[in-house]
């Protein structure tokens, strides 16, 4: 008998082993329940999308974006407005899964981790939540970015990381979806994306900001070198072409000019390594998490590349490619010597809503994309590109730092389209605003395509910010 | 008014999971009550040194072994000598095929000798004098299980049983006034199941003069839980479940009669093996396959799972009286049919279930054993096996691939897993009500996904709770080892809880993607009637392994 007792001890293996799988049970369920009560077949919501329990979603100056009114989930009453902010607020068919009213639904409609999904009605205190975004400079850059095929444009405070506007085109109406079928079905192609987080874009002469902080960083003469470009230019056994002929130019005029052939030139002659080194020091391949939502990784690595695309990648050719947002937090990290907030979406809500979805309505201080003495660099770059370039009035006023670019897509069918680009920020103290806008389906440049949409909506955003002041 | 209604709501939802782990406590305290202290049964004297050496359980191995329950420092002993057990009949020795032999006055000990007090009982060259156990009077240290309850009151078995049946009728309360109730059934199936329950309380206390029932109220509690889940789902299978249940307890019933006499097995062990493998063999031939398994016979309108009632069969034949330990050590005969069943099983495709028995295999020869080597050839061999069965199922495989992915897969391999996880976040700690849950409209939600069910409906804690209790029977059954009337009962009892946990780790784990997803049920709680029925069968050994179990009730004088 005794035997037998001392070798059940086998026993407590098989105890501790379910202990220990319990335990782990128990862990995961308290840290992700959350996440996975807000999956699109859960049952518990239903009617109008399921969200006919939530509450308010309003922008930051309290006018109304989504309601429940008599079993019906309405939306903000002016049509631009509805469809410029379409991808950030949702709608009722929760397709577009990285939308507030998808993402959150469970806990827009009272989920909390003790009550599950059935918290008593009386019980539940509100779950109306407002967010950062401003309706009337969404609806500008809405406007601007409507006659685009694809396109989205990215303003926030970089001070505290607010985002102010974030639209996306294609767009629908959410009060009135379309019927998707297979015979319109192209001209819906991508709707439910949000292009602003979730779609990455060539980036053309803006990442010629890339290859400038390379540059800066490691050839101790840059700022008295100069170079002559003549149009074009053989790298690598072929030619690498640039928009004009620019002569004599030092770097702040290659920078201005948006010379393609300075820059290739300082992408062949830093090499593959600190190309690559510093693209991921300024986050091109990084996902930045935005209120919980993830952006999509850009691209850039040029690791045995062959000369001549190594030249095209320091102006942004290639197969780079970048994310809106990401830029604007790019345009972020500059204006703040070098370390990025990180835009968040939600400004406030009732009850415990936000802290039960573990959201923060503070902005968090990123790692730093850059020195501070690289990123006042930068700023001297794109001062200059504005001031002798684009001129200063574009923008009524306000004292802009910025890139144009334009990237060209070789893919598929569109070969003559092109990705036009404008990104910066604003210095002056009372817009602390980053922007990034893009548009595609256009053979003209960057400024004057993503430039207008951009101008849109810096100029809406601070009037917003002055007015709010 | 709706303010209070909702307290009231809130109320009865907190106060569930508290009662149920009031429930289970219970049930576990009253186990330790009402215990003999330790002292020994009988005493064996040195007849030259005057030494006692107290003889503590009713199976007792004799040799030079340190390991032995009565150690002999003598060189003519050898290290298994003989066996000194207690039978209704009185004490009886065997000698288990020493070298020197062993005499009882003077005869030697050829087959199961009586031994009665002041006998002497010569083993190698050492008499001993066989005493009573009065006469010994120094304290004895009890195991932790033992120690400091004896004089605690007992609550009375019928008190556990009213609290038992109280939940259940709760529960059928909430389910009758679920969001979509509007009829009485639930309240219904709950009176007949609390009917049902105080009739065996009945069988049990008056016909059988039982002294405990908490084993019994324990795995009452469980099925009621199963049946009453079932109320909003399919009423049909609710009452399909409750006669099943009912069928089990008879079940119960019978094998612990059957197991009464520890030395009758003995006989009944190859009948019982040829009936296992005949009923494997069956299954077979006329399965059917459902799910990527054909572990099913269709009779009539019948659907069997033969498999289950092999796990009863298998539980005989492993477990075995220390006298036939000890003469006969080799596990081949087991192994064999230990390898016939998990064979059959994975051609089957019931690969759950073969892992179930296999652990059953690990933890019945390593106790009768204590062979390291065997334990972990057979873990090598198994992990070969598994490694096999990856490679030519690609049923098992793609379940394989899915475990740890939920999200990428769910719509596809993981659709179960995902759906369970999400229903468990959206019961929250205290459910959302019996009947309101939205994984019960889910296929197999009553079998392989019932812990989600569980959680959702009636919330996590109790979900926890309940599982944390079966896996505590594993505890219990160990606890007791050493008290059992013979060997026989401490490893089929180890080995059924054994069971049952590591079936309840595999359905709990498998539905929520910690282990990859087997599709086996919860024991007691899981709808299927040869599973309830099965799982009624193991507990019969582990009620037999309680020395009071055959006791019979002696009117309380207090």
């Amino acid at each position: 008998m005794k035997r037998i007792l001392q070798r059940s001890w086998l026993i407590f293996i098989v105890v501790i082993a379910f202990l220990i799988g319990m335990g782990y049970l128990v862990a995961e369920t308290v840290f992700n329940a959350s996440d996975w009560v807000d999956k699109p077949y859960n049952g518990h919501a239903s009617g109008a999308g399921g969200l006919l329990d939530a509450g308010e979603i309003t922008d930051r100056n309290g006018t109304v974006l989504a309601k429940t009114v008599d079993k019906e989930r309405v939306y903000n009453e002016d049509e631009a407005v509805r469809r410029a902010l379409l991808h950030v607020v949702g709608d009722n068919s929760l397709n577009i899964s990285t939308a507030v009213q998808s993402q959150f639904r469970s806990h827009l409609t009272g989920y909390s981790f003790i009550w599950g999904m059935d918290m008593p009605k009386s019980f539940r205190d509100g779950r109306d939540v407002k967010l950062t975004v401003d309706a009337p400079t969404c609806k500008a850059a809405y406007n601007a970015l409507s006659g685009y095929d694809s396109g989205a444009c990215v303003v926030y405070n970089y001070n505290t990381g607010e985002i102010l506007c974030q639209v996306s085109v294609k767009s629908y109406d959410p009060q009135a979806p379309p019927e998707i079928t297979k015979e319109n079905e192209s001209e819906y192609e991508g709707v439910y994306l949000d292009n602003a987080l979730s779609s990455t874009y060539t980036p053309g002469s803006i990442f010629k900001i890339v290859t400038a902080a390379a540059a800066i960083e490691n050839i101790d003469d840059i700022w008295e070198r100069t170079w002559d470009c003549e149009g074009r230019e053989e790298i690598g056994g072929s030619d690498v072409t640039c928009v004009g002929v620019h002569g004599h130019v030092n770097l702040e005029e290659a920078f201005g000019d948006s010379c393609n052939i300075v820059f290739a030139e300082l992408a062949v002659e830093l090499g593959e390594d600190i190309m690559n080194k510093t693209a991921k020091r300024m986050g091109i391949n990084a996902s930045f998490s935005i209120s919980g939502v993830p952006t999509v990784k850009g691209h850039y690595n040029v690791k045995d590349a062959e000369t001549n695309y190594l030249a095209w990648s320091g102006v942004g050719q290639y197969d780079d490619k970048v994310n809106p947002m990401q830029m604007a937090i790019l345009c972020g990290a500059i204006a703040r010597e070098g370390k990025p907030m990180i835009p968040y979406l939600f400004k406030g809500a009732s009850g415990s809503i936000l802290t039960d979805m573990g959201i923060s309505t503070k902005g968090s201080e990123g790692d730093a994309l850059m020195s501070e003495s690289t990123a006042k660099s930068l700023e001297r770059l794109m001062r200059y590109a504005v001031v002798n370039d684009y001129g200063d009035d574009m923008f009524g006023g306000l004292t802009i730092c910025a890139k144009t670019g334009t990237g060209e897509t070789l893919t598929g069918s569109d070969t003559d389209k092109n990705d036009g680009w404008m990104i910066g920020y604003c210095t002056d103290d009372d817009v602390p605003l980053a922007f990034a806008a893009v548009v595609r389906g256009t053979d003209q440049y960057g400024y004057s395509t993503a430039g207008q949409v951009a101008k849109e909506a810096m100029l809406a955003a601070a009037e917003s910010l002055r007015n709010s002041n | 008014m709706s303010l209070i209604m909702d307290i009231a709501v809130v109320a009865l939802r907190v106060l569930m999971p508290l009662y149920a782990i009031v429930i289970v406590y219970q049930c576990y305290a009253s186990m330790r009550r009402r215990r003999r202290p330790e002292r020994p049964l009988v005493l064996l004297q040195n007849a030259e040194t005057g030494e006692k050496i107290p003889v503590l359980f009713w199976e007792n191995a004799i040799g030079r072994a340190r390991g032995s329950d009565i150690s002999v420092d003598d060189q003519t002993v050898s290290r298994n000598h003989c066996v000194l057990l207690r039978r209704k009949e009185g004490w009886f020795i065997t000698d288990t095929g020493s070298k020197s032999g062993t005499y009882v006055n003077g005869e030697p000990v050829t087959e199961r000798t009586q031994v009665m007090i002041d006998d002497v009982i010569t083993i190698g060259s050492t008499d001993f004098i066989f005493r009573r156990g009065e006469e010994f009077h120094e304290e004895l240290r009890s195991s932790w299980f033992f120690s400091k309850v004896v004089n605690k009151p007992s609550v009375q078995p019928y008190k556990i049983m009213i609290l038992v049946s109280l939940f259940h009728v709760f529960m059928g309360v909430e389910a009758t006034f679920c969001d979509d109730g509007k009829d009485f059934d639930p309240l219904i199936l709950a009176g007949v199941m609390v009917a049902v329950e105080w009739v065996f309380f009945a069988v049990s206390y008056f016909a059988l003069k039982r002294v405990a029932f908490e084993i019994e109220s324990l795995c009452l509690f469980f099925t009621g839980i199963g049946v009453i889940l079932l109320a909003r789902q399919v009423l049909r299978s609710a009452y399909t479940q409750l006669i099943a249940a009912v069928i089990g307890m008879i079940v119960f019933c019978i094998v612990v009669k059957f197991i009464e006499n520890p030395d009758r097995i003995g006989k009944w062990r190859l009948i019982i093996m040829i009936a296992a493998v005949g009923l494997l063999a069956v299954n077979l031939v006329f399965g059917k396959v459902t799910n990527g398994s054909n572990n099913w016979i269709h009779i009539g309108s019948i659907t069997i799972q033969p498999s289950e009632f092999v796990k009863i069969a298998y539980i005989f034949v492993g477990a075995s009286t220390l006298d036939r330990l000890q003469t006969k050590q080799n596990l081949i005969e087991f192994i064999i049919f230990s390898a016939v069943c998990v064979g059959a099983l994975a051609l089957m495709g019931d690969f759950g279930t073969a892992l179930i028995f296999f652990a059953a295999f690990l933890l019945v020869s390593f106790t009768r054993s204590g062979d390291w080597k065997t334990l972990i050839l057979a873990l090598a061999g198994a992990g070969f096996a598994g490694f096999m069965v990856l490679n030519v199922k690609p049923y098992v495989r793609k379940r394989f691939e899915a475990w740890g992915h939920v999200w990428e897969q769910a719509q596809d391999m993981a659709y179960q897993q995902a759906r369970t996880l999400t229903y468990i976040a959206a019961g929250g700690l205290f459910g959302v009500g019996i009947g309101n849950g939205c994984l019960k409209y889910l296929a197999a939600s009553e079998s392989d996904l019932v812990f989600g069910l569980m959680a959702e409906e009636m919330g996590f804690i109790i979900a926890v709770t309940i599982a944390v209790a079966v896996a505590t029977l594993f505890i219990y059954a160990r606890s007791v080892a050493t008290r059992s009337r013979s060997t026989f009962y401490s490893i089929s009892s180890c080995c059924a809880a054994g069971m049952l946990v590591v079936q309840m780790s595999l359905n709990v784990f498998g539905a929520t993607d910690i282990l990859p997803l087997t599709g086996v049920t919860f024991p007691f709680i899981s709808a299927g009637g040869s599973s309830i029925i099965a799982c009624w069968g193991l507990l019969a050994f582990i009620k037999a392994a309680d020395e009071r179990t055959y006791s019979k009730r002696i009117k309380e004088r207090e």
